[in-house]
């Protein structure tokens, strides 16, 4: 049987093709401004990518925030239960599901593939993926090069605003007042672990943890939230695609 | 996509609610030209049976729309919980007192206020600029020894207020009927909420919200009477709702604030009770008749349990109680922004509610529509967890 699960994410559409319960393909997109339009690209792309065309395809499941967008597919299911069910399926030991998208951050606790609990950030930027691309700006340098250059620094400094736009104000005035790029960009990375951390203290915090989400690719993000944290994170091996493959295998 | 296909089984009497509107408006307008005097209310401490003993009408201010904000926030703060702005905004805002559609301006003789959460007692400082105010002070620790004594006396206060408006007076077996027929009103919505403890409850949340919501709107006679009829109606038609069982529990959801429990509903959940101002708070406890009436009115009107008062307990407890009474699979705190009551109880509740293996999820809004799709996200995910 082979199912199809798109993650329609608000910067990123990600399908995954699942043939007998084996990954055959995935893809990655930008969705740019019609969530529709993406999701048949992915849909194309992640067909053409396993070598198959639409013959033989199964049931076909949408999550993500513009699931009621994609109108090909036969049900949608909310990207809290994908994720979940996607990383039992990559990480059976997990319990504690951390992830930091472009839209919103969330952490889920699981039992078996199955939600218990989860929490999600405030309708704002602030902390997601977001919040680092657009203070990363203000520094001048792209989201990965600001996770390795803030291993370098010593000395984080102490970025106060959670609002993203009164961040990349503080950014700028760190910088006038001369304080290291580096520092800078791990305090960035510092401040928006804080408000991730608040999420998993208040949900509680079981091993194993998975970190999943266009940010966990950053392993500058990833060093920071295991020292915080103190607990050795796990990592799919394509952290994105973790909800289109829940959606896939629920089909 | 919702998921829900409207109930086949067409309840008519719940059009009598929502049609009431432009009616009870005329309503009130004849009883002013006749003399009557009409007062606005903004809170559920506030003893309907004192004020209808008074041959006084009664219209409930607060406000659920978000319309009336953008004027609001001339005079008061962005963060400032909405259901305060929207109040202020629908008895300030020039444009709406034009229009037939608010019933607000002009009509109210005098607001009888309460002395609960910060925000709202800052409010009437503004608003007695517009309208007369009385406030009445409210015993913020009902449990204390004094409390009742207090609230009694603020009661007989009142009591003089509304005379001194009307030149009537209150005499005890006015009010003895008064408080008979809220007991009524009260005993019907018991019945009615029994009817949602069955596994297939005949009436949706959202029906039943938008019935409550008219509570204080209409006069006690004109809810009662509709009430009669829509409890004959549901006694009778076969009608079949499913889904997880929700109760909503937190801030008031005033007349036109329907977001949440609309998005809870469409996404095929079930709510089944509303443990809040607009649900069980409004109508659970009855006046003891066999007491001296003030006496029996401050103690039934202290059993609120208002977030404003400390200590709480008594909400937790009965938070609880209704899980299991309506066989309850999730709860959904529901609060306003910048309500630090509720907001802040919220870690009680979630406690206790841990404590007895029942899931949570907390909603946080205002009355925008900007955070609707992160809601259905949420409410998706919990209904999925909850199946
Ligand atoms: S929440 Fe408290 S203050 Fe608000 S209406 Fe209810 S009882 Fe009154
Ligand atoms: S919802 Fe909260 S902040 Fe708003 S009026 Fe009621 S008690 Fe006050």
């Amino acid at each position: 049987m082979i199912s199809i699960g798109i993650d329609s994410g608000a910067a990123t559409t990600k399908a995954v093709v699942l043939c007998e319960n084996k990954i055959t393909g995935y893809a990655i997109i930008p969705t740019g401004f019609d969530f529709r339009k993406a999701g048949e690209a992915a849909y194309q792309e992640v067909l053409s990518k396993s070598g198959m065309d639409e013959t033989g395809i199964g049931k076909i499941l949408a999550t993500g925030y513009g699931r009621s967008s994609i109108g090909f597919a036969d049900k949608t299911i909310s990207e809290i239960t994908a994720h979940a069910r996607g990383v039992c399926y990559l990480i059976p030991a997990a319990h504690t599901i951390i992830d930091i998208g472009g839209q919103d951050s969330k952490v889920i606790s699981m039992e078996n593939g199955k939600v218990v609990d989860f929490l999600m950030n405030d309708r704002c930027a602030a902390g997601t993926g977001k919040f680092l691309e657009y203070t990363a700006k203000a520094l001048e340098i792209s989201l990965d090069e600001l996770g390795t250059l803030a291993q370098l620094s010593k000395n984080p400094a102490k970025i106060s605003s959670m609002c993203t736009v009164f961040a990349e104000s503080e950014v700028v005035s760190l910088r006038a007042q001369q304080v290291k790029k580096e520092d800078i960009a791990a305090g960035l990375i510092e401040s928006i672990i804080q408000r991730t951390i608040v999420m998993v203290k208040k949900l509680g915090i079981k091993p194993d943890v998975a970190f999943v989400g266009g940010v966990a690719k950053n392993p500058g993000i990833v060093k920071t939230l295991e020292k915080v944290l103190d607990i050795k994170i796990k990592l799919p091996e394509e952290p994105q695609i973790t909800g289109a493959l829940g959606a896939a295998l629920l089909a | 996509m919702d998921k829900i296909v409207e109930n086949i089984v067409f309840i008519k009497s719940l059009d009598l609610f929502k049609d009431a509107f432009p009616e009870r408006i005329d309503q009130i307008l004849k009883n002013k030209e006749e003399g009557k005097k009409i007062v606005g209310t903004l809170c559920l401490y506030v003893p309907d049976e004192l004020i209808y003993a008074c041959g006084v009408d009664r219209v409930i201010l607060c406000g659920g729309r978000s319309a009336p904000i953008e004027a609001a926030e001339q005079y008061l703060p962005r963060n400032l919980c909405p259901l305060i702005k929207s109040s202020f905004g629908s008895v300030i805002d020039q444009k709406c007192s034009k229009t037939k559609s608010c019933p607000h301006f002009g009509l109210v003789d005098l607001i009888i206020a309460e002395a609960t959460c910060d925000g709202k007692k800052k409010m009437y400082e503004l608003l007695n600029q517009y309208i007369p105010i009385h406030v009445m002070d409210l015993p913020q620790k009902p449990e204390n020894q004094n409390a009742l004594e207090y609230y009694i006396k603020e009661l007989e206060s009142l009591k003089c207020v509304l005379e001194n408006l009307t030149g009537n007076k209150i005499t005890d077996a006015k009010l003895r009927n008064e408080i008979k027929s809220a007991n009524e009103t009260r005993k019907l919505l018991h019945e009615l909420y029994e009817l949602r403890k069955r596994d297939s409850p005949p009436i949706r949340g959202t029906e039943m919200l938008k019935v409550l919501q008219q509570m204080h709107f209409l006069s006690p006679d004109g809810f009662r009477k509709n009430l009669v009829l829509l409890l004959d109606e549901l006694k009778v038609k076969k009608r079949e709702n499913s889904g997880p069982r929700i109760m909503i529990s937190g801030c008031p959801m005033a007349s036109g604030n329907m977001k949440v429990p609309e998005i809870i509903e469409n996404r095929g959940g079930l709510i089944v009770v509303e443990e809040s101002c607009t649900g069980t708070r409004a109508f659970w406890d009855l006046v003891d008749e066999n007491k001296e009436l003030m006496r029996a009115l401050a103690e039934r009107y202290l059993k609120i349990p208002c977030a404003c008062m400390y200590p709480n307990d008594r909400r937790i407890d009965q938070i609880l109680r209704l899980a299991g009474d309506f066989n309850v699979d999730g709860v959904v705190y529901y609060t306003l922004q910048f309500c630090h009551g509720y907001n802040v109880e919220k870690y009680r509740v979630a406690e206790a509610l841990k404590k007895s293996g029942i899931p949570l999820l907390s909603i946080e809004s205002d009355y925008s529509g900007a955070d609707t799709e992160q809601i259905k996200t949420r409410v998706d995910a919990f209904l999925e967890m909850l199946e």
